[in-house]
């Protein structure tokens, strides 16, 4: 009998051994998951209120995305119930949290779903996790808006899933034509993030596109998200003499790689995507990453009335200038308030036909209209980081 | 040759902070026969500590000598404290139990230290928000040191291939060298950590102290006969390696920039790893096998892909336990029956 | 009662073991074993294997705790006090198997002996006197000990558990596994440091090397003493010889 205990005890450290500790083991019921945003107590579906769900990364090496974006979405929110909300209903939010991990956000998007029973499902910004939520809300045909994810395949899961930004093939055509005509390099690298889908998308279109117009891609390099040390790859990079490295990967991991560049003495000019935007970026690499690139969704040094004035109320009820995420946010939230708006009835079937047909609506991260691949076709714009702060140098359009 | 260099230089970096941790691990194996998988989470602990000491101290203290020193000693004492705890209160009671009991809530304490902190705990006390927990998101620890190019070494670089060499571009005497620089925080991170663990060579090969340590480690029964307080040296190792611990932490902070609280469970893992490549329970042999399986990561890393820089660390391992399983410095303990 | 055969020599004692009961777990291995070392006595104890002598050396020095009974050093009751603190009042035991340090060196162990002392002159004094008793372990001070043979060993299990100047030194099985001829030396030797007025409670299977030293001994069977007396009516008992001298 003790044999028998102790095997088991064996079988048991041998299996915790083996687990790869990083992800825990998926828990049906997700501690972490309660409502952050529970403005009615418990509540059961109400007749004159509309819920909407949204997945955020509100906590780990994400966070900082998941609260931009939960702020653009209360933002608008507070703006459309001051107008008098949808069909005289008003409209309300629940937010989870997925932590910044996949399998979390699927999660969290299945209870939104079967327990909440909510109208609409807002989320998320990395690929990785909009690509876990997806199949829940098509498969419970509820629509999904994604307001910042870039990969191609997450509106490929199916008809009820949207996005209001452009997709990665468009964004890294982009900078490897800023890259190519503009900055006039002929020599590039890349280093990628092969635990991000976005990454790895974002990489291999650049790599694509420069060679396309006329450019060599030296090296390609990789690391997996979270890792803190990139200097084994920086040095090898190193030897190849390029003019620029295509970093298309998130604020923490590319903080660190341009601070380590600057250490191990490489000249090159970095250059990025969307994924690069936010306040952390800069605590990071600081100065490190003076003259970098990168593509991104909006500026807030658009002059537009109506951008200067989303910027204007952000501030007044954030205390900050709104970022990319922030914007995507808003109008991921408006563009689902309009389709609710046109819609016959407010079921799943009739709000996802209402936004398959929105076309030219004025959002402040670009005129958004939604293409046959529910994508939304849009221009990017491309900024320049100096002293700490993104500087907007050109829009290129699709 | 610039590239072999720069990838020796960053290895060495890498192994000498797998050195601190992995010393820990081979003591505490040495005179308690336990795997003490919550090692790697007091180094993150370590790391954590320093950062919360450096913030107290403010601005004003970073970049000078007497904040680093207090930053380290801060988290030394902290960590040598919980160290002592956790012997205290979780392996003493288990002394006379089968092992596997203790390695099992090796990692229960592992567990709750790395999860323990990706709470966010931050009550309000005497109006001002105190953090007891720091939650999940990664933090950028402050510059104690302020980072200064110190010596810049020019190899000279390798002939470029005939294809990328434009003939009409005129000759710039800059590209015949290659740039290796050589910051001051490199050099600190170094001589402490060579510090540290010529300190601990000291300790246990020169003192009465290490004798004990030595004794105990081999025979406790027998180490008690002879008048040496086991309980106290056991207690006195668990404190050493915790303090290393904490420096190991604060060197990786100063390197890596960004601390989370799951960093000691990779770390602790490879560190625990070079410790048994070493010989467990060998002190040289821990920083040798932190040296050789950093180096190894490295070269991997730089010359193939940062895909198999675990798959080769780990089999690294399974090679040097297949041929020589004992460890590198490892004697072959005969068991007494 | 145990068989009492001669008189004992009256001295002033040392070692006091009344009634002294040991259990591991659910087998008995001491019922009741009482016996007494005075001050310049060799005490020896002979049984056969898994008599219980070994428990009876573990119960006096702090390594196992007695289930009833008492121990008396000097007047002063240790029973079922911790090893460690048993040292510091005068005792020392050189355990069954040597027990030395094979990672340490000779000298290392050897100062460990006196790791309590803090009196420089007296513990180099004391290293002198032992290399005196065994040059060997003079010639192999920087070894590792576990490159040394078996009587090598056990010289130096001796010798560090005199390092700490013991009144009583416990010894288990001393002769295990030598040839004859450091057998020989090493009960010398033990004479000699009688002589110089250490006490030593003797366990032995060879039963006629211990009753050939001892002034007194017993003998030990499953658990309890079953006779006593002074080391040459022993020798001479047909009992002890057809049982433990192979006669």
């Amino acid at each position: 009998m003790r044999n028998l205990t102790l095997a088991a005890f064996a079988a048991l450290s041998l299996i915790t051994l083996g687990c790869e500790r990083k992800t825990p083991a998926v828990d049906p019921k997700p501690p972490e998951a309660k409502p952050v945003d529970a403005g009615v107590a418990a509540a059961p579906k109400q007749d004159d209120v509309i819920l909407l769900g949204e997945v955020g990364s509100l906590t780990g090496p994400e966070a900082a995305f998941g609260i931009s974006t939960k702020q653009g979405i209360e933002l608008a929110l507070a703006e459309a119930n001051a107008a008098g909300g949808v069909k005289g209903k008003k409209l309300e939010v629940r937010v989870y949290d997925d932590q910044s991990k996949p399998e979390e956000a699927a999660s969290a998007a299945a209870r939104l779903i079967t327990q909440d029973h909510i109208a609409l499902l807002l989320g998320e910004v990395a690929s990785s996790n909009s690509l876990a939520m997806a199949p829940k809300a098509q498969e419970a045909k509820v629509p999904m808006i994604s307001p910042s994810s870039t990969n191609p395949a997450v509106t490929e899961v199916g008809d009820y899933i949207f996005r209001v930004c452009f997709i990665d093939p468009f964004q890294g055509y982009v900078m490897a034509k800023y890259a190519r005509q503009d900055l006039k390099m002929s020599k590039a690298a890349i280093l990628k993030d092969v635990k991000s889908a976005y990454s790895m998308g974002l990489a291999d279109v650049f790599e694509k596109k420069f060679s396309e117009l006329g450019g060599k891609v030296a090296g390609i390099e990789s690391y997996s998200k979270g890792e803190t040390d990139f200097r084994a790859q920086l040095t090898a990079l190193k030897k190849l003499k390029v003019e620029g490295l295509y970093v298309p990967g998130y604020y923490n991991d590319v903080g660190l790689v341009a601070r380590q560049a600057k250490e191990l003495g490489l000249k090159v000019t970095m250059m990025g995507g969307d994924g690069w935007d936010s306040e952390k970026l800069f605590e990071l690499g600081g100065a490190a990453l003076d003259g970098s690139v990168v593509s991104n969704h909006y500026s807030a040094e658009d002059p537009s009335p109506q951008v200067q004035n989303f910027i204007t109320k952000y501030k007044e009820k954030y205390g900050a200038v709104p970022d990319s995420l922030a914007a995507l946010g808003y109008d991921a939230a408006m563009v689902g308030i309009e389709a609710m708006k046109r819609s016959t009835d407010l079921t799943g079937p009739s709000i996802r036909d209402a936004l398959a047909q929105i076309r030219d609506f004025p959002g402040v991260a670009g005129t958004i209209s939604i293409n046959e691949k529910r994508d939304a076709v849009k221009p990017a714009v491309v900024l320049q980081i100096k002293n700490n702060k993104f500087n907007y140098v050109a829009t290129v359009k699709p | 040759m610039a590239g072999l260099l720069q990838h020796l230089i960053n290895g060495l970096a890498e192994g000498t902070i797998y050195a601190l941790v992995a010393l820990g691990y081979t003591m505490v194996y040495g005179v308690l026969k336990l795997i003490n998988f919550a090692h790697g989470d007091v180094m993150m602990v370590g790391a954590y500590v320093g950062y919360a000491a450096a913030f107290v101290l403010g601005d004003g203290a970073l970049g000078s000598l007497w904040g680093a020193v207090l930053v380290f000693l801060v988290s030394i004492l902290f960590c040598g404290l919980l160290g002592w705890l956790v012997e205290r209160f979780a392996y003493r009671p288990l002394r006379e139990k089968p092992r596997l009991t203790a390695l099992i809530t090796a990692i229960g304490i592992s567990f709750t230290l790395s999860y323990g902190f990706q709470l966010k705990v931050q009550p309000e006390i005497a109006g001002k928000k105190v953090t007891l927990l720091p939650g999940a998101d990664p933090r950028t620890f402050p510059e104690i040191i302020t980072p200064a190019e110190w010596v810049t070494l020019h190899v000279p670089a390798p002939a470029p291939a005939p294809d990328e060499v434009d003939p009409a571009a005129p000759h710039d005497a800059a590209d015949d060298f290659v740039e290796i620089i050589i910051w001051n925080w490199q050099v600190i991170s170094f001589v402490i950590a060579l510090a540290l663990m010529g300190g601990l060579q000291v300790l246990v090969f020169r003192t009465k102290f290490g004798r004990a340590m030595r004794a105990v480690s081999h025979d406790h029964r027998v180490a008690a006969l002879l008048g040496i307080p086991v309980d106290r040296v056991i207690a006195l190792t668990f404190m050493l390696g915790s303090a290393l611990a904490a420096c190991a932490g604060i060197l990786y902070a100063i390197k890596d920039t960004l601390i989370q609280p799951m960093l000691g469970v990779q770390l602790g893992l490879k560190a625990f790893v070079a410790a048994v490549i070493g010989g467990i329970g060998n002190v040289q042999g821990a920083v040798l096998g932190a040296v050789a399986l950093a180096l190894c990561e490295e070269l991997v890393v730089g010359y193939a892909s940062s895909s198999w820089r675990d798959a080769v660390a780990f089999g690294f391992l399974i090679v040097v336990l297949l041929l020589r399983p004992q460890g590198l410095l490892g004697r072959v303990q005969a068991e007494k029956v | 009662m145990p068989e009492t055969l001669g008189t004992r020599e009256v001295k002033p004692p040392l070692l006091g073991v009344s009634g002294v009961e040991v259990r591991y777990g659910a087998i008995q291995a001491l019922r009741g074993v009482s016996l007494s070392v005075g001050q310049g006595d060799v005490v020896a104890l002979i049984g056969a294997n898994g008599a219980g002598k070994t428990s009876t050396l573990r119960a006096v020095s702090g390594m196992l705790k007695p289930t009833a009974g008492t121990v008396q050093l000097a007047g002063q009751d240790i029973t079922g006090q911790p090893a460690h603190t048993l040292v510091g009042k005068g005792m020392a035991h050189a355990p069954e198997g040597r027990g030395i340090f094979p990672n340490l060196t000779v000298l290392e162990n050897l100062e460990l002996g006196a790791y309590l002392r803090s009196d420089k002159a007296g513990i180099a004094q004391d290293l002198e006197r032992m290399y005196g008793f065994f040059p060997v372990l003079r010639e192999r001070q920087a070894q590792l000990a576990g490159t040394l043979s078996g009587g090598e060993q056990q010289m130096l299990a001796i010798s560090r558990a005199l390092m700490s100047r013991p009144k009583l030194l416990l010894l288990d099985e001393p002769s295990l596994g030598l040839a004859p001829q450091v057998t020989q030396t090493i009960f010398r030797i033990l004479r000699e440091v009688n002589a110089q007025g250490v006490s030593i409670l003797l366990v032995e299977q060879n039963a006629h090397l211990a009753l050939g030293l001892a002034h007194w001994a017993y003998v030990l069977e499953t658990g309890a003493i079953v006779m006593e007396g002074t080391g040459q009516a022993l020798l001479a008992s047909d009992d002890v010889r057809k049982a433990y001298l192979g006669e």
